[in-house]
């Protein structure tokens, strides 16, 4: 058994394929960037609407997160690149089609502004009532107060959780090789077909996704920590 | 629309229900193992500081891999190097109680340090062993405090287990997706496997929010996070 620890823990076929696999992880970056953009969009306009005074907005709003954060991810992107596509070209009867990574940013954008809407939800909500209040006072209208007022503040607020839910994100963006994206695990699933060698490959993926993981949140955390002590967050 | 439901849905629901069966199966047989080695590792990395380094590090690796990277490791690696798990069923239990485990340690240790060291000392002080204070004062207050995060836990485990159909267990995911390409109709039959997930984890996520009500009404117990 330790001659095959020291094999999985092997880095030179890492090395031999260094190329390859830095194409996988540029695409795995690639769509995490676009459904970060997407999830963040989103979930301020879903945030904003769940505390609409008008009941309809707010109960779709609270659908919406429902929805989404009780979905799972691979779900949304199996249904978003086999089902979509047909629904789409049904209503506008012509044909449509989605590629599988645009499929993969479309469902695990609209999955993740789920769980960022609750975020920006209670970030909107951690600003003290009192400066809506001198808001309304000086005659401003809603929109005017959010936009002025609570969001800035509120970004600040927010920011360590949206933050870790990116990290949650870029985790999530390793499952599109499901849909034969060409990811980091699809380029190393395709190496071992070629190499026959589970062990460094799959091993080495692992603890590359540890070190990129482990760092970002590392980072995080210290930079929460910084903005929390300079009164920022 | 509605007579391909009755084609493809209705006609394969005995494979459907039976992924529905073996989804439920994986799903509690890794949570359960989850909660042992959650409160394993928690327990080592605040007692035991001689394995604390280790503790850690198990932690670290479990909560930081992706769900779908520790399964196609222990699914591929683990067989040759330890010699178990002989399945994929095997291999998606251990994977993703390794998963929930992380976590799981996580909300074991801010629960245990959320609670007031009073009453741990006034255990110590009436003579109680540590093991007894553990299992007598300091557990049964835990537990409520926690069962909410450890409920949504449940939900996150059933989300993950729709990845094992990438090593062919016959999970719902995988049932639905083969009638899918068998007939080439996937709009009623991936409908219908989201609507069953959703449902699934919707009944434990509101299960898990009355739970957390129920308990903060008649304790006064809000979550350590």
């Amino acid at each position: 058994m330790l001659a095959q620890l020291q094999q999985s823990l092997d880095p030179a076929l890492f090395w031999e394929y260094r190329i390859t696999l830095l194409h996988g992880l540029a695409v795995n970056l690639l769509i995490f960037l676009i459904a970060a953009i997407l999830a963040a969009i989103l979930a301020f306009a879903i945030g904003v609407a769940r505390l609409s005074r008008t009941a309809p907005i707010r109960l779709a709003a609270v659908g919406y997160t429902e929805a989404f954060r009780n979905t799972p991810e691979l779900v949304l992107i199996v249904w978003a690149y086999y089902v979509l596509p047909l629904l789409v070209s049904r209503a506008l009867d012509t044909r449509f089609e989605l590629s599988p990574w645009l499929a993969s940013v479309l469902a695990l954008g609209f999955a993740y502004s789920g769980f960022m809407s609750e975020t920006v939800r209670t970030g909107l909500l951690s600003v003290p009532r009192g400066h809506v209040e001198a808001g309304q006072s000086l005659g401003m209208s809603r929109w005017t107060i959010l936009r002025r007022i609570v969001v800035p503040q509120a970004v600040r607020h927010m920011l360590p959780e949206a933050l870790s839910q990116f990290v949650s994100l870029f985790k999530a963006t390793s499952i599109v090789s499901f849909v034969a994206v060409p990811d980091i695990m699809y380029q190393i699933s395709m190496i071992n077909d070629q190499e026959m060698r589970p062990l460094p490959l799959y091993t080495g993926a692992a603890l590359l996704y540890c070190a990129v993981v482990i760092t970002a949140s590392q980072m995080i955390q210290h930079l929460s920590d910084r903005w929390r002590r300079r009164g920022w967050a | 629309m509605i007579d391909n439901f009755n084609r493809y849905v209705l006609a394969n629901s005995g494979l459907l229900l039976n992924g529905v069966a073996v989804t439920a199966t994986i799903c509690a047989l890794a949570f359960a193992l989850a909660v042992v080695l959650g409160l394993i590792a928690c327990l080592v990395r605040l007692y035991v500081p001689l394995l604390r380094p280790a503790a850690l590090a198990y932690i670290e690796f479990c909560r930081a891999t992706p769900i779908f990277v520790q399964l196609l490791w222990v699914n591929y690696v683990w067989p040759e190097l330890f010699g178990f798990p002989r399945t994929t069923e095997g291999a998606a239990v251990i994977a993703l109680a390794m998963q929930s485990s992380g976590y799981l340690a996580e909300t074991f240790r801010s629960g245990i340090e959320g609670l007031h060291r009073g009453q741990f000392e006034a255990g110590l002080a009436v003579g109680m062993s540590r093991a007894q204070i553990m299992r007598r004062i300091v557990g049964p207050q835990v537990v409520l405090v926690m069962a909410p995060a450890i409920v949504n836990q449940m939900a996150v485990v059933v989300k993950s287990s729709t990845l094992v159909a990438i090593i062919a267990v016959p999970d719902l995911m995988y049932q639905a997706m083969g009638i899918a390409n068998k007939w080439f109709e996937p709009i009623e039959v991936l409908t219908t496997a989201a609507v069953l997930y959703f449902l699934i984890i919707f009944s434990i996520s509101t299960a898990a929010e009355k739970i957390a009500n129920h308990f903060r009404r008649k304790f006064g117990l809000t979550s350590a996070h």
